[in-house]
Protein backbone atom coordinates (compact mmCIF):
# COMPACT_ATOMS: atom_id res chain seq x y z
CA UNK A 1 0.00 0.00 0.00
CA UNK A 2 1.23 3.62 -0.61
CA UNK A 3 2.39 6.39 1.74
CA UNK A 4 -1.35 7.46 2.35
CA UNK A 5 -3.73 5.19 4.11
CA UNK A 6 -6.89 5.42 4.16
CA UNK A 7 -8.92 4.67 7.36
CA UNK A 8 -12.43 2.85 8.02
CA UNK A 9 -13.02 1.08 4.91
CA UNK A 10 -13.86 -2.11 7.03
CA UNK A 11 -16.94 -0.69 7.63
CA UNK A 12 -18.44 -0.26 4.76
CA UNK A 13 -19.95 -3.96 4.78
CA UNK A 14 -22.48 -3.43 2.18
CA UNK A 15 -19.43 -3.20 -0.07
CA UNK A 16 -17.90 -6.90 1.89
CA UNK A 17 -21.56 -8.25 1.67
CA UNK A 18 -21.51 -7.61 -1.43
CA UNK A 19 -18.22 -9.33 -2.89
CA UNK A 20 -18.88 -12.34 -0.17
CA UNK A 21 -22.35 -12.59 -2.58
CA UNK A 22 -20.69 -12.28 -5.53
CA UNK A 23 -18.12 -14.71 -4.80
CA UNK A 24 -20.98 -17.32 -3.35
CA UNK A 25 -22.36 -16.74 -6.79
CA UNK A 26 -19.60 -17.51 -9.13
CA UNK A 27 -17.53 -20.21 -7.19
CA UNK A 28 -20.85 -22.28 -7.03
CA UNK A 29 -21.12 -21.76 -10.63
CA UNK A 30 -17.82 -22.57 -11.18
CA UNK A 31 -15.71 -23.49 -14.57
CA UNK A 32 -17.03 -23.79 -17.65
CA UNK A 33 -15.20 -24.32 -20.91
CA UNK A 34 -15.85 -25.23 -24.76
CA UNK A 35 -14.03 -25.74 -27.91
CA UNK A 36 -13.42 -23.27 -30.74
CA UNK A 37 -11.75 -24.94 -33.52
CA UNK A 38 -8.83 -26.70 -31.62
CA UNK A 39 -8.34 -24.50 -28.65
CA UNK A 40 -10.37 -24.15 -25.96
CA UNK A 41 -11.90 -20.83 -24.34
CA UNK A 42 -12.27 -21.22 -20.51
CA UNK A 43 -14.61 -19.24 -18.41
CA UNK A 44 -13.31 -18.90 -14.59
CA UNK A 45 -15.31 -17.59 -11.65
CA UNK A 46 -13.35 -14.47 -11.21
CA UNK A 47 -14.36 -13.53 -14.76
CA UNK A 48 -17.97 -13.53 -13.92
CA UNK A 49 -16.90 -11.74 -10.67
CA UNK A 50 -15.90 -8.64 -12.60
CA UNK A 51 -18.51 -8.68 -14.94
CA UNK A 52 -20.81 -9.17 -12.45
CA UNK A 53 -19.41 -6.45 -10.07
CA UNK A 54 -19.47 -3.95 -12.82
CA UNK A 55 -22.97 -4.44 -13.85
CA UNK A 56 -23.53 -3.77 -9.98
CA UNK A 57 -21.69 -0.70 -10.10
CA UNK A 58 -24.55 0.67 -13.11
CA UNK A 59 -27.27 -0.62 -10.25
CA UNK A 60 -28.45 1.46 -6.99
CA UNK A 61 -26.95 -1.71 -5.39
CA UNK A 62 -23.91 0.13 -5.73
CA UNK A 63 -23.15 3.63 -4.84
CA UNK A 64 -19.89 5.88 -5.45
CA UNK A 65 -18.78 5.40 -2.32
CA UNK A 66 -18.31 2.04 -2.81
CA UNK A 67 -16.33 1.57 -6.04
CA UNK A 68 -14.20 4.01 -4.19
CA UNK A 69 -13.19 2.16 -1.00
CA UNK A 70 -13.33 -1.12 -3.13
CA UNK A 71 -10.30 0.26 -4.87
CA UNK A 72 -7.93 -0.08 -1.23
CA UNK A 73 -9.27 -3.92 -1.25
CA UNK A 74 -8.07 -4.68 -4.66
CA UNK A 75 -4.55 -3.48 -3.57
CA UNK A 76 -5.07 -5.72 0.08
CA UNK A 77 -5.87 -8.97 -1.89
CA UNK A 78 -3.12 -8.08 -4.86
CA UNK A 79 -1.09 -8.32 -1.61
CA UNK A 80 -2.60 -12.07 -0.43
CA UNK A 81 -2.43 -13.15 -3.79
CA UNK A 82 1.97 -12.52 -4.21
CA UNK A 83 1.74 -13.48 -0.39
CA UNK A 84 0.51 -16.98 -2.45
CA UNK A 85 2.44 -16.92 -5.19
CA UNK A 86 5.36 -16.52 -2.71
CA UNK A 87 5.17 -19.37 -0.57
CA UNK A 88 4.35 -21.37 -4.19
CA UNK A 89 7.62 -19.75 -5.73
CA UNK A 90 9.40 -21.07 -2.50
CA UNK A 91 9.77 -24.66 -2.89
CA UNK A 92 10.14 -24.76 -6.72
CA UNK A 93 13.14 -22.30 -6.28
CA UNK A 94 15.46 -24.36 -7.50
CA UNK A 95 13.30 -24.95 -10.54
CA UNK A 96 12.95 -21.27 -11.05
CA UNK A 97 16.91 -20.78 -10.94
CA UNK A 98 17.45 -23.62 -13.56
CA UNK A 99 14.90 -21.92 -15.65
CA UNK A 100 16.48 -18.36 -15.16
CA UNK A 101 18.20 -17.45 -18.37
CA UNK A 102 14.30 -18.07 -20.28
CA UNK A 103 12.77 -15.95 -17.31
CA UNK A 104 15.28 -13.17 -17.97
CA UNK A 105 14.73 -13.57 -22.04
CA UNK A 106 11.67 -13.77 -22.01
CA UNK A 107 11.11 -10.31 -20.69
CA UNK A 108 12.60 -9.16 -24.03
CA UNK A 109 9.87 -10.30 -25.46
CA UNK A 110 7.66 -7.56 -24.29
CA UNK A 111 8.84 -5.92 -27.50
CA UNK A 112 6.69 -7.82 -29.58
CA UNK A 113 4.29 -5.15 -28.74
CA UNK A 114 5.92 -2.89 -30.63
CA UNK A 115 6.55 -5.21 -33.75
CA UNK A 116 3.03 -6.10 -33.80
CA UNK A 117 0.79 -3.58 -32.27
CA UNK A 118 2.97 0.03 -33.86
CA UNK A 119 2.72 -1.29 -37.82
CA UNK A 120 -1.39 -1.55 -37.55
CA UNK A 121 -1.65 1.39 -35.80
CA UNK A 122 0.13 3.26 -38.26
CA UNK A 123 -1.64 1.46 -40.79
CA UNK A 124 -5.33 2.71 -38.86
CA UNK A 125 -3.80 6.10 -39.69
CA UNK A 126 -3.14 6.88 -35.84
CA UNK A 127 -0.03 9.63 -35.66
CA UNK A 128 2.26 9.72 -32.49
CA UNK A 129 -0.89 8.63 -30.26
CA UNK A 130 0.71 5.25 -31.39
CA UNK A 131 4.13 5.83 -30.14
CA UNK A 132 2.58 6.29 -26.14
CA UNK A 133 0.11 2.87 -27.08
CA UNK A 134 2.44 0.70 -28.50
CA UNK A 135 5.72 0.81 -26.57
CA UNK A 136 4.56 -1.30 -23.67
CA UNK A 137 1.36 -2.44 -21.84
CA UNK A 138 0.73 0.97 -20.36
CA UNK A 139 0.55 -0.19 -16.64
CA UNK A 140 1.44 2.95 -13.88
CA UNK A 141 4.93 2.65 -14.47
CA UNK A 142 5.00 3.44 -18.12
CA UNK A 143 2.25 5.74 -18.18
CA UNK A 144 4.37 7.71 -15.46
CA UNK A 145 7.28 7.37 -17.83
CA UNK A 146 5.12 8.76 -20.99
CA UNK A 147 3.95 11.65 -18.76
CA UNK A 148 7.20 12.65 -17.63
CA UNK A 149 8.82 12.50 -20.58
CA UNK A 150 5.88 14.05 -22.97
CA UNK A 151 3.61 15.68 -21.02
CA UNK A 152 -0.30 14.77 -19.70
CA UNK A 153 -1.68 16.23 -22.47
CA UNK A 154 0.45 15.33 -25.53
CA UNK A 155 -0.44 12.82 -27.89
CA UNK A 156 1.94 10.33 -26.63
CA UNK A 157 0.40 10.80 -23.15
CA UNK A 158 -3.53 10.22 -24.81
CA UNK A 159 -2.42 7.20 -26.33
CA UNK A 160 -0.46 5.59 -23.24
CA UNK A 161 -3.94 6.82 -21.26
CA UNK A 162 -6.36 5.13 -23.90
CA UNK A 163 -4.43 1.22 -23.47
CA UNK A 164 -4.12 1.55 -19.57
CA UNK A 165 -7.91 2.51 -19.74
CA UNK A 166 -8.54 -0.51 -21.69
CA UNK A 167 -5.93 -2.76 -19.58
CA UNK A 168 -7.94 -1.76 -16.67
CA UNK A 169 -11.39 -2.62 -17.80
CA UNK A 170 -10.93 -5.20 -20.23
CA UNK A 171 -7.56 -6.65 -19.64
CA UNK A 172 -7.87 -9.31 -17.08
CA UNK A 173 -10.55 -10.60 -19.21
CA UNK A 174 -8.74 -10.38 -22.39
CA UNK A 175 -5.58 -12.12 -21.16
CA UNK A 176 -7.75 -14.97 -19.34
CA UNK A 177 -9.30 -16.03 -22.32
CA UNK A 178 -6.33 -15.88 -24.62
CA UNK A 179 -4.13 -17.85 -22.17
CA UNK A 180 -5.97 -20.30 -22.15
CA UNK A 181 -7.03 -20.63 -26.20
CA UNK A 182 -3.49 -19.78 -27.37
CA UNK A 183 -2.04 -22.68 -25.02
CA UNK A 184 -4.79 -25.36 -26.42
CA UNK A 185 -4.11 -24.02 -29.59
CA UNK A 186 -0.46 -23.74 -30.67
CA UNK A 187 2.54 -26.01 -29.88
CA UNK A 188 3.82 -23.81 -27.93
CA UNK A 189 4.46 -25.25 -23.80
CA UNK A 190 1.91 -24.21 -21.23
CA UNK A 191 5.10 -23.08 -19.06
CA UNK A 192 6.06 -20.84 -21.89
CA UNK A 193 3.20 -19.47 -21.98
CA UNK A 194 3.25 -19.36 -17.61
CA UNK A 195 6.10 -17.09 -18.25
CA UNK A 196 4.66 -14.97 -20.98
CA UNK A 197 1.39 -14.37 -18.37
CA UNK A 198 3.64 -12.32 -16.32
CA UNK A 199 3.80 -9.03 -17.94
CA UNK A 200 3.44 -6.39 -14.94
CA UNK A 201 -0.44 -6.80 -13.80
CA UNK A 202 -1.54 -8.39 -10.69
CA UNK A 203 -4.87 -8.99 -11.98
CA UNK A 204 -4.00 -9.80 -15.91
CA UNK A 205 -1.18 -12.45 -14.76
CA UNK A 206 -3.51 -14.24 -12.76
CA UNK A 207 -6.06 -14.42 -15.21
CA UNK A 208 -3.79 -15.89 -17.57
CA UNK A 209 -1.99 -18.19 -15.17
CA UNK A 210 -5.65 -19.06 -13.89
CA UNK A 211 -7.17 -20.11 -17.04
CA UNK A 212 -3.42 -22.03 -17.87
CA UNK A 213 -3.93 -24.00 -14.89
CA UNK A 214 -7.29 -25.15 -15.32
CA UNK A 215 -6.58 -26.14 -18.91
CA UNK A 216 -2.89 -27.57 -17.27
CA UNK A 217 -4.17 -29.26 -14.30
CA UNK A 218 -0.78 -31.35 -13.35
CA UNK A 219 1.05 -28.21 -13.92
CA UNK A 220 -0.04 -26.11 -11.94
CA UNK A 221 2.52 -25.25 -9.09
CA UNK A 222 5.12 -24.64 -12.17
CA UNK A 223 2.61 -22.56 -13.57
CA UNK A 224 2.34 -20.31 -11.01
CA UNK A 225 5.38 -20.25 -9.95
CA UNK A 226 6.74 -19.43 -13.10
CA UNK A 227 4.01 -16.70 -13.79
CA UNK A 228 4.68 -15.02 -10.37
CA UNK A 229 8.53 -15.10 -10.76
CA UNK A 230 8.10 -13.51 -14.50
CA UNK A 231 5.96 -10.65 -12.88
CA UNK A 232 8.26 -10.12 -10.44
CA UNK A 233 10.59 -9.85 -13.16
CA UNK A 234 8.53 -7.23 -15.30
CA UNK A 235 7.77 -5.00 -12.55
CA UNK A 236 11.04 -4.60 -11.34
CA UNK A 237 12.44 -4.61 -14.70
CA UNK A 238 9.93 -3.41 -17.11
CA UNK A 239 10.51 0.54 -16.82
CA UNK A 240 14.21 0.00 -17.82
CA UNK A 241 13.71 -1.93 -20.43
CA UNK A 242 10.99 0.58 -21.40
CA UNK A 243 13.48 4.06 -20.69
CA UNK A 244 16.70 2.14 -22.59
CA UNK A 245 15.13 0.23 -25.30
CA UNK A 246 11.49 -0.06 -26.14
CA UNK A 247 10.85 3.75 -26.30
CA UNK A 248 13.72 4.70 -28.13
CA UNK A 249 13.14 1.61 -30.64
CA UNK A 250 9.08 2.53 -30.76
CA UNK A 251 10.35 6.36 -31.65
CA UNK A 252 12.89 5.00 -34.49
CA UNK A 253 10.27 2.90 -36.22
CA UNK A 254 7.53 5.26 -35.87
CA UNK A 255 9.81 7.32 -37.94
CA UNK A 256 11.23 5.18 -40.28
CA UNK A 257 7.14 3.80 -40.86
CA UNK A 258 6.17 7.23 -41.43
CA UNK A 259 8.95 8.37 -43.02
CA UNK A 260 7.89 5.71 -46.01
CA UNK A 261 4.40 6.30 -46.43
CA UNK A 262 5.43 10.06 -46.77
CA UNK A 263 7.76 9.75 -49.72
CA UNK A 264 5.00 7.38 -51.40
CA UNK A 265 1.79 9.54 -51.22
CA UNK A 266 4.74 12.44 -52.42
CA UNK A 267 5.12 9.82 -55.38
CA UNK B 1 0.74 6.11 13.27
CA UNK B 2 2.28 3.06 11.85
CA UNK B 3 0.06 0.98 14.95
CA UNK B 4 -3.04 2.80 13.55
CA UNK B 5 -2.29 1.76 10.28
CA UNK B 6 -1.56 -2.22 10.92
CA UNK B 7 -4.52 -2.16 12.84
CA UNK B 8 -6.27 -0.87 9.07
CA UNK B 9 -4.65 -3.41 7.06
CA UNK B 10 -5.27 -6.39 9.24
CA UNK B 11 -9.07 -5.55 9.59
CA UNK B 12 -9.04 -5.30 5.96
CA UNK B 13 -6.66 -8.79 5.15
CA UNK B 14 -8.95 -10.28 7.88
CA UNK B 15 -11.87 -9.45 6.14
CA UNK B 16 -10.55 -10.21 2.70
CA UNK B 17 -9.41 -13.88 4.32
CA UNK B 18 -13.07 -14.25 5.27
CA UNK B 19 -14.17 -13.97 1.89
CA UNK B 20 -11.85 -15.79 -0.07
CA UNK B 21 -11.57 -18.70 2.68
CA UNK B 22 -15.93 -19.41 1.74
CA UNK B 23 -15.24 -18.90 -2.06
CA UNK B 24 -12.40 -21.97 -1.43
CA UNK B 25 -15.35 -23.92 0.11
CA UNK B 26 -17.62 -23.57 -1.90
CA UNK B 27 -15.85 -24.46 -5.58
CA UNK B 28 -12.95 -26.17 -4.18
CA UNK B 29 -14.60 -27.98 -0.99
CA UNK B 30 -11.63 -27.17 1.42
CA UNK B 31 -13.44 -26.42 4.93
CA UNK B 32 -12.69 -23.26 6.55
CA UNK B 33 -10.72 -25.16 9.31
CA UNK B 34 -8.64 -26.41 7.28
CA UNK B 35 -7.36 -23.33 5.35
CA UNK B 36 -7.68 -21.24 8.15
CA UNK B 37 -3.64 -21.95 9.43
CA UNK B 38 -2.66 -21.25 5.35
CA UNK B 39 -4.64 -17.69 5.68
CA UNK B 40 -3.15 -16.72 8.52
CA UNK B 41 -0.05 -17.12 7.60
CA UNK B 42 -0.12 -15.06 4.06
CA UNK B 43 -1.75 -12.48 6.51
CA UNK B 44 1.31 -12.44 8.44
CA UNK B 45 3.61 -12.47 5.35
CA UNK B 46 1.44 -9.34 3.73
CA UNK B 47 1.64 -7.95 7.10
CA UNK B 48 5.34 -8.06 7.44
CA UNK B 49 5.43 -6.51 3.87
CA UNK B 50 3.40 -3.75 4.74
CA UNK B 51 5.21 -2.89 7.91
CA UNK B 52 8.81 -3.05 5.89
CA UNK B 53 7.88 -0.87 3.57
CA UNK B 54 6.61 1.56 5.87
CA UNK B 55 10.03 1.22 8.39
CA UNK B 56 12.39 1.17 5.27
CA UNK B 57 13.15 4.48 3.45
CA UNK B 58 13.98 3.27 -0.16
CA UNK B 59 11.04 3.08 -2.87
CA UNK B 60 10.48 -0.73 -3.03
CA UNK B 61 7.21 -1.40 -3.20
CA UNK B 62 5.12 -3.24 -0.60
CA UNK B 63 4.12 -6.08 -2.50
CA UNK B 64 7.92 -6.72 -4.13
CA UNK B 65 8.65 -7.02 -0.43
CA UNK B 66 5.43 -9.66 0.78
CA UNK B 67 6.49 -11.88 -2.58
CA UNK B 68 10.23 -11.70 -1.31
CA UNK B 69 8.59 -12.84 2.53
CA UNK B 70 6.21 -15.20 0.77
CA UNK B 71 9.69 -17.15 -1.11
CA UNK B 72 12.01 -17.01 1.83
CA UNK B 73 9.55 -18.36 4.25
CA UNK B 74 8.93 -21.48 1.87
CA UNK B 75 12.46 -22.30 0.94
CA UNK B 76 13.58 -25.86 1.22
CA UNK B 77 16.28 -24.35 3.25
CA UNK B 78 14.11 -22.66 5.60
CA UNK B 79 13.70 -24.47 9.09
CA UNK B 80 9.77 -25.27 9.33
CA UNK B 81 9.15 -24.36 5.55
CA UNK B 82 7.31 -27.82 5.24
CA UNK B 83 4.33 -25.99 7.25
CA UNK B 84 4.36 -23.07 5.60
CA UNK B 85 3.70 -24.87 2.12
CA UNK B 86 1.23 -27.48 3.63
CA UNK B 87 -0.88 -25.24 5.14
CA UNK B 88 -0.38 -22.84 2.59
CA UNK B 89 -1.36 -25.20 -0.04
CA UNK B 90 -4.77 -25.66 0.93
CA UNK B 91 -5.65 -22.10 0.16
CA UNK B 92 -6.69 -21.88 -3.79
CA UNK B 93 -4.62 -19.08 -5.40
CA UNK B 94 -8.10 -18.81 -7.67
CA UNK B 95 -9.94 -18.45 -4.38
CA UNK B 96 -7.71 -15.20 -3.47
CA UNK B 97 -8.11 -13.99 -7.41
CA UNK B 98 -11.97 -14.19 -7.12
CA UNK B 99 -12.66 -11.59 -4.73
CA UNK B 100 -9.71 -9.66 -6.30
CA UNK B 101 -11.99 -9.43 -9.69
CA UNK B 102 -15.10 -8.31 -7.52
CA UNK B 103 -13.60 -5.83 -5.91
CA UNK B 104 -11.92 -4.66 -9.32
CA UNK B 105 -15.30 -4.82 -11.07
CA UNK B 106 -17.06 -2.52 -8.72
CA UNK B 107 -14.11 -0.22 -8.85
CA UNK B 108 -13.42 -0.05 -12.86
CA UNK B 109 -17.17 1.13 -13.28
CA UNK B 110 -15.80 4.79 -12.43
CA UNK B 111 -13.35 3.73 -15.28
CA UNK B 112 -16.55 3.08 -17.81
CA UNK B 113 -17.33 6.46 -19.28
CA UNK B 114 -13.76 6.50 -20.59
CA UNK B 115 -13.74 3.69 -21.47
CA UNK B 116 -16.74 4.08 -23.62
CA UNK B 117 -15.09 7.02 -25.46
CA UNK B 118 -12.26 4.95 -26.57
CA UNK B 119 -12.76 4.37 -30.70
CA UNK B 120 -12.78 1.35 -32.58
CA UNK B 121 -9.02 1.64 -33.60
CA UNK B 122 -8.10 2.11 -30.00
CA UNK B 123 -9.71 -1.67 -29.32
CA UNK B 124 -7.86 -3.22 -31.91
CA UNK B 125 -4.30 -1.83 -31.13
CA UNK B 126 -4.87 -2.03 -27.71
CA UNK B 127 -5.68 -6.09 -27.92
CA UNK B 128 -2.67 -6.32 -30.21
CA UNK B 129 -0.56 -4.60 -27.52
CA UNK B 130 -1.46 -7.32 -25.19
CA UNK B 131 -1.52 -10.59 -27.81
CA UNK B 132 2.21 -8.87 -28.59
CA UNK B 133 3.79 -8.88 -25.58
CA UNK B 134 2.33 -12.23 -24.76
CA UNK B 135 2.87 -13.84 -27.96
CA UNK B 136 6.30 -12.59 -27.93
CA UNK B 137 7.61 -13.74 -24.19
CA UNK B 138 5.90 -16.83 -24.98
CA UNK B 139 7.90 -17.91 -28.18
CA UNK B 140 11.55 -16.20 -26.25
CA UNK B 141 10.82 -18.83 -23.63
CA UNK B 142 9.79 -21.47 -25.80
CA UNK B 143 12.95 -21.19 -27.38
CA UNK B 144 15.54 -20.68 -24.35
CA UNK B 145 13.29 -23.15 -22.12
CA UNK B 146 14.31 -26.01 -24.87
CA UNK B 147 17.75 -25.14 -25.52
CA UNK B 148 18.07 -25.45 -22.20
CA UNK B 149 16.25 -28.84 -22.46
CA UNK B 150 13.96 -28.21 -19.39
CA UNK B 151 10.81 -28.90 -21.67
Amino acid sequence: MNTETQFGIWKDWRLHAIVLLVVVITEAIGTFQFSVGPGVILLLPMLYALIIGLVLYFTPVIKEKQSKNAEPLIVLGVALLLAKIGVIIGPSLPDIIAAGPALLLQELGNLGTILLALPVAIWLGIKREAIGMTHSVAREPNVGLIMDKYGISSPEGRGVMAVYIFGTVFGAVFMGLIAGFLATLTPLHPLSFAMASGIGSGSMMTAASGSLVAAFPNLEDQIIAFAGASNLLSLSTGLYVSIFIALPLTEKLYKVMTGRRDQKSVE
Amino acid sequence: MLLKNIQEWTLLLVIFGIISLVGNWVNYEIVPTSAIPGMIVLILVCLAGFILNHIIPINFPSVAYIALIGVAVSMPWMPGSEKVVEWTSEVQLLALATPILAYAGISIGRSWADFRKLGWKTLVVASLVLLGTFIGSALIAEIVLRMQGII
